[in-house]
């Protein structure tokens, strides 16, 4: 009994960890997300409440992004209409997908926000965790050394 | 009978205890204006300085940047 009851511990511990750099994304999470393993893609997890994002998904939006590359808003605010008026508000050009019952920022659990992601590959190859100063230029950079 | 009242209170006194932690998105309501130093009226704080350099002859070393949403 007490040795069930340690294993269960310690898988609920390992479930509840978060994504990191090399870590490879859940097959449910991509198959939501629909990505693609011959792109790169920038996964911005944004929410309307948030002074940092307000000022960072302009400059995320100005990215030029390629037929390899796609950037993909994932908005977190507990009601769709909250996301969706500051979508608009902000006129964000990407895919944006609505996060309301936190299943793929559960899955990501960030440790900072805004959190960014770069994936490859099904894989993440680099995290920017809280805002960044001139963020677009910093992406910029990245998708280089991605590619 | 007393086993069953101790294992109540302990459980009473369990309920108020938690280890969920706030997570960096959860921070909706403390990224609220209000939730900041001198709440939505920035003058009280202002003048909450103001008497603080008048009596303390200094100045400064009250609160920290951003709204508490975990944003660096």
């Amino acid at each position: 009994m007490i040795k069930k009851t340690i294993y269960a511990l310690c898988f609920s511990t390992i479930s509840l960890m978060a994504l990191e750099t090399g870590d490879s994304i859940p097959q449910n999470i991509q198959a939501q997300l629909n990505l693609d393993s011959n792109k790169t893609y920038v996964i911005d997890f944004f929410a309307s409440w948030c002074k940092s994002c307000k000022k960072e998904l302009p400059l995320i939006s100005k990215v030029h992004t390629e037929q390899t590359v796609e950037v993909i808003g994932v908005n977190v605010d507990k009601k769709k209409e909250d996301g969706e008026a500051f979508v608009q508000k902000l006129n964000v050009p990407f895919r944006v997908i609505y996060d309301t019952n936190k299943e793929f920022i559960g899955a990501f659990d960030p440790i900072g926000f805004p959190a960014l992601y770069y994936i490859r590959d099904g894989k993440i190859v680099k995290t920017i965790m809280g805002a960044v100063d001139n963020i677009d230029e910093q992406i910029a950079k990245d998708i280089k050394e991605i590619k | 009978m007393m086993r069953l009242i101790l294992l109540s209170l302990s459980g009473l006194l369990l309920m108020g205890c938690s280890s969920k932690e706030v997570k960096p998105w959860e921070k909706e309501n403390l990224a609220q204006d209000i939730m900041q130093y001198g709440g939505l009226h920035p003058e009280v704080k202002k003048f909450e300085a103001h008497v603080y350099f008048s009596k303390e002859a200094s100045r400064g070393g009250s609160g920290v940047g951003g709204g508490g949403c975990g944003c660096n």
